[in-house]
Parts: C-alpha cells; structure tokens; sequence
C-alpha cells in the first residue's frame, strides 16, 4: 500500500522547512550585522537580542514584565470572552431585543477599540486594570457574536425536541446552546487571545510602568532594537502558547466531533 | 377514569388552524378536522405536501396550540396521564452526546435518571442491535442505527402515543422493514398509539390499521381506509405487502391522493398538467 509507503509526515518532519528557514534567515540577519552590510543599531541583531534576554533575565524584568502582560492578557481575555459568550447565548431568552442586540454588537465591533485606550486609561488609571478593561472590551464583540451566531444556527427542530421533551428553559441551555455553540465558543477565544494581547500592549504604550509593551516602548524610544525584537518574540510565543493551550482544552472538549 | 379514556388515545375535534401569511392575510391550513383514534391503534396519514401534516403533528404533540377545535390525549392503560412522542426523519441525535446518553435524554429532562431506567436503556439498545455501540458517538453510526437510538428516546419516555414524520423514509428498504416491524411491535407489547406521517402509500398500507387521506387546501379528511389484510401469520411489515388486498388498497388511495390533486389549487399545479409548453 502506498499510506505504508510514505508514512504521516510526524510533527517534527512537518515542522523542520519552517524551522529551518527561521535558521538561515538568522543566520542570514546576523552575518550580515557582523560583516557591516546592515546597520546593527538600527535592525538589531541576533546576537544583540540574545544578550538583551540575558540581561532581561538576569534582572529579573523580562520575567516580570511577561508575568503582568500575560496577566493582563488573560484577565481580559477572561473577562471579555466570558461576558461576551454570555450575553450573546442569554440573548436566547429574549428573542424580541436579540435582533437589535446583534447590531449593537457588529456596531461595537466596528469600532476601533484601540483607539478608546486614552479613555480606558483615564478612567480606569495607568495600573493594570485599564489593560486588562481594554483587552476585555477588544475581546467581547467577537465572543458575542459569535455566541449569537450559535444560537441562530442552532435546528429548530432540536428545540422542539426538547419542548416535546418538556425541558425548562434552563436544561436548553446547559445541554443543548451551550455544547451546541462550543465549536463556536472555542473559536471565537482564539480569535481573541491575538485581540487581547493588542489591547494589554497598545494599553501599557498608552500609559504603563511595567509590561512588555512599556519595555518595547521604552526600548524604542531608546533607539535600544534588540530589546524591542525580544519583546515582540516574547509576545508571539506568548500567543503561540495560548493558542496551542485553548486548542488543547478544544481539543479535550470536543471530542465527538471527531467519532470514537 | 372514563371507559372512553381508556380506550382513546386521542380524539381531535373541529381543530383548524391557520397562520398568518407574509401579504398579512389569515391562510388557514387545518379546517374542521374530526379524528379519533384508538389505544393501540396505528393510523396512517398520507397526503400531497402542504396538505397541513406537519402542522397537525405540531398541534397534537403541543408545539403549537389550536386556532379552533379541541385535542383530547385520553389517559394510558395504567390511569396515568397521556404522553405524546414525536419522531422525525432527522433522528436529531446530540452529537456530543453517546448512543446511551442520548437515549436517556428524554428521561433525562423529564426527572431523574435511575439505575432502572439506564439498565431499561441498555437493554432496549441491546435489543436493537447496538449493544457494541453504547459508548459510541452518533457520528460513528449508520443512519439506520441513529434512527434506532432515536426510536429508544423516544419510547424511553413510555409516551401513550407516537407521532412519526416519515421517519424511515432516509433509510435502505432493508433497514426500514425491520424498524416498520418494531414500531408494530409496539403496539401490540405496549398498546402505544402510532400516527404515521408518510409519503409512501405501501409503508401507509402496511403499517396502518387505518390510513387516513388529507388534502385540500386548507386541509381536510378526504378519506379513512379502514386496512384489513389477510396475512399468513402475525402481520408485520414484509408479509403485509404481499396480502391479496394490498394492490387494492394502493389503487384507492392512488386515487384519492390523485383526486386531492385536482382539487381547485392555483398554487400547486404539477408540472405535467401543463399542456405543450
């Protein structure tokens, strides 16, 4: 058989052109710091990054300052994906202002939620709480609606096997939206841990004592591009190990979808 | 407890029912319809599409309540109150549920479940064939044996009458015989009342002590065939087709079902009553 022939490329072997382009296009940026084509000081430079992290390291403050980020990521993931999935399946009870509901949250989808952070920051202070509300508020239309696009695409003919069935209301809810919408649930959250990280970062830009996005804004402000780079290689991983995790649990969660 | 509750299921009287239509104007569906049926009974409906069946099986297993005109569930044998069942093609299986979980749901969300009920579960499943399959997903199953879980919901929760909507009409002939059989089965083990919803006359036939012929628009009771068939044995669904009467009876319902058809009904002309176009 040819499937016994050419076995399932593993994880690794899938992995490794990626990888290895990511090696020489190291290579490549830190060759060409060292051999003077390209100003060190203004790209940065491999090496220069490693011994930003060292130094980071060794202080303490990129572990401290990835903690508060992370936190405030996921505090604010939490809350918005929370209230979001909520309000959009408790829209449920009430058909009659679930219409007007969802335009309200396309509408607040629309907005730039970045662009509210000086009033988040003013209102909720330069501490972590104005970072957490602003990657909540950035992270709750998309849970909404795609909470309410679960309950619209949920069959019509599963809720009156249920009122055949006599469920309350509630048993609808816990055993019929809310499995129902986790397909939809799941991929709103990691839609949202990008939106969520945004809103942690740009809020610490705005106004901030610690955090990564205050170290990458004061980096930059510096002119000191190897601290910035590392910033924003600790914040992908971050948002590679998030979303690697949700899918994880997703993964646990759902699965049916599968077959035994 | 009245004898007449004991011995009719369901008794429908002058129910019609009408919705509302988008140009604003009452359209009734249902008009003055008179149906009795008796415990243990299996009656066959047939009828075009759009002759009120669905909205009638709506009105009788509660999802929608009556324009005008009563529905009576008479009690079950034991005294206790009717229950109505309802049994669609899709077999409307919770996917994230298993084959034992989602036969338990209709108890499930009627009280609690006990060990009685899953070992009743169990066995029912195991009877149908499914025993292997309990802790299986409902994606890793044939239509036929979905449908058989859905049959177990549904008379889990011990109804006094079984409404079916062509619920074996997606199934191979083979597998639909078998659950034909079982649902006259039922009937005869458990005097459950059946009201089959069908586009096919011989399932009608075969199954029905009774078929009944709504059409019009709205609809109505055109017909009700009382089916006798002489069978050697038992009757069950195979043997039942091969009953002398039974071509007889599918040339009078033909016909009536034909009739329905020329009815006055400007919205519904099939296409081979246009001439030369």
């Amino acid at each position: 058989m040819s499937n016994a022939a050419s076995p399932a490329p593993s994880a690794f072997g899938e992995h490794l052109p990626s990888f290895l382009l990511a090696v020489l296009v190291i290579a490549a940026w830190q060759a060409a710091a060292m051999l003077g084509f390209i100003n060190g000081h203004l790209l940065g430079s491999p090496a220069g990054i490693v011994i930003s992290a060292g130094e980071g390291i060794r202080s303490g403050d990129l572990i401290s300052n990835t903690a508060i980020t992370l936190y405030e990521t996921l505090a604010g993931l939490a809350i918005g994906s929370l209230a979001g999935t909520a309000s959009g399946l408790l829209l449920w009870f009430v058909p009659r202002i679930s219409r007007p509901a969802e335009g309200f949250s396309i509408l607040l989808n629309g907005v730039p939620k970045i662009a509210l952070g000086p009033l988040i920051v003013i209102w909720f202070g330069s501490g972590v709480s104005s970072k957490i509300w602003l990657a909540a508020i950035s992270t709750y239309a998309v849970a909404m609606i795609s909470a309410t696009a679960a309950v619209r695409e949920l069959d019509r003919d599963l809720l009156n096997l249920f009122r055949t069935l006599g469920a309350r209301r509630s048993a609808v809810l816990r055993k019929l939206i809310l499995p129902s919408a986790l397909p939809w649930i799941f991929s709103a959250l990691r839609m949202n841990i990008g939106f969520a990280l945004i809103g942690a970062v740009v809020g610490e830009y705005i106004a901030s004592q610690n955090g990564l996005g205050h170290e990458i804004f004061v980096a930059g402000s510096l002119f000191d591009l190897n601290t910035v780079w590392l910033g924003i290689i600790v914040l992908t991983m971050m948002a590679m190990l998030l979303t690697a995790f949700v899918r994880l649990v997703e993964e646990r969660l759902i699965r049916w979808k599968s077959g035994p | 407890m009245s004898a007449a509750g004991a011995s009719v299921a369901l008794s429908i009287r002058d129910l019609s029912h009408g919705f509302i239509a988008p140009d604003g104007r009452m359209r009734l569906v249902l008009d003055g319809l008179r149906l009795e049926i008796a415990t243990a009974e299996i009656v066959s409906i047939v009828g075009r599409s759009g002759a009120g069946k669905t909205t009638l099986f709506n009105l009788i297993s509660g999802l929608l309540s009556p324009g005008t005109g009563r529905i009576e569930i008479g009690n079950q044998r034991g005294g206790a109150a009717g229950f109505v069942a309802y049994m669609l093609q899709k077999d409307l299986l919770l996917p994230w549920r298993t084959v034992l979980q989602n036969a338990l749901l209709g108890l499930e969300l009627r009280g609690k479940v006990m060990a009685r009920h899953r070992a009743n579960a169990t066995a029912m499943l195991e009877r149908y064939g499914l025993g292997a399959h309990l802790d299986a997903y409902p994606a890793a199953l044939s239509g036929g044996q979905r449908q058989r879980v859905a049959l177990t919901r549904t008379l889990l929760t011990e109804p006094s009458i079984l409404l079916l909507d062509e619920p074996f009409s997606a199934l191979d002939y083979e597998t639909r015989l078998m659950l034909e059989d079982d649902v006259m089965g039922l009937r005869s083990d458990r005097g459950i009342s059946v009201i089959l919803v069908t586009h096919d006359i011989e399932e009608a036939i075969a199954m029905g002590d009774r078929v009944v012929v709504l059409g019009g628009r709205p609809g109505r009771i055109i017909e009700d065939i009382p089916v006798r068939l002489a069978t050697a044995g038992r009757r069950d669904a195979a043997n039942a087709r091969e009953a002398p009467e039974f071509r007889a009876y599918h040339r009078r319902l033909w016909a009536a079902l034909k009739g329905t058809a020329e009815a006055p009904d400007s919205a519904q002309i099939p296409e081979t009553a246009v001439p030369g176009i």
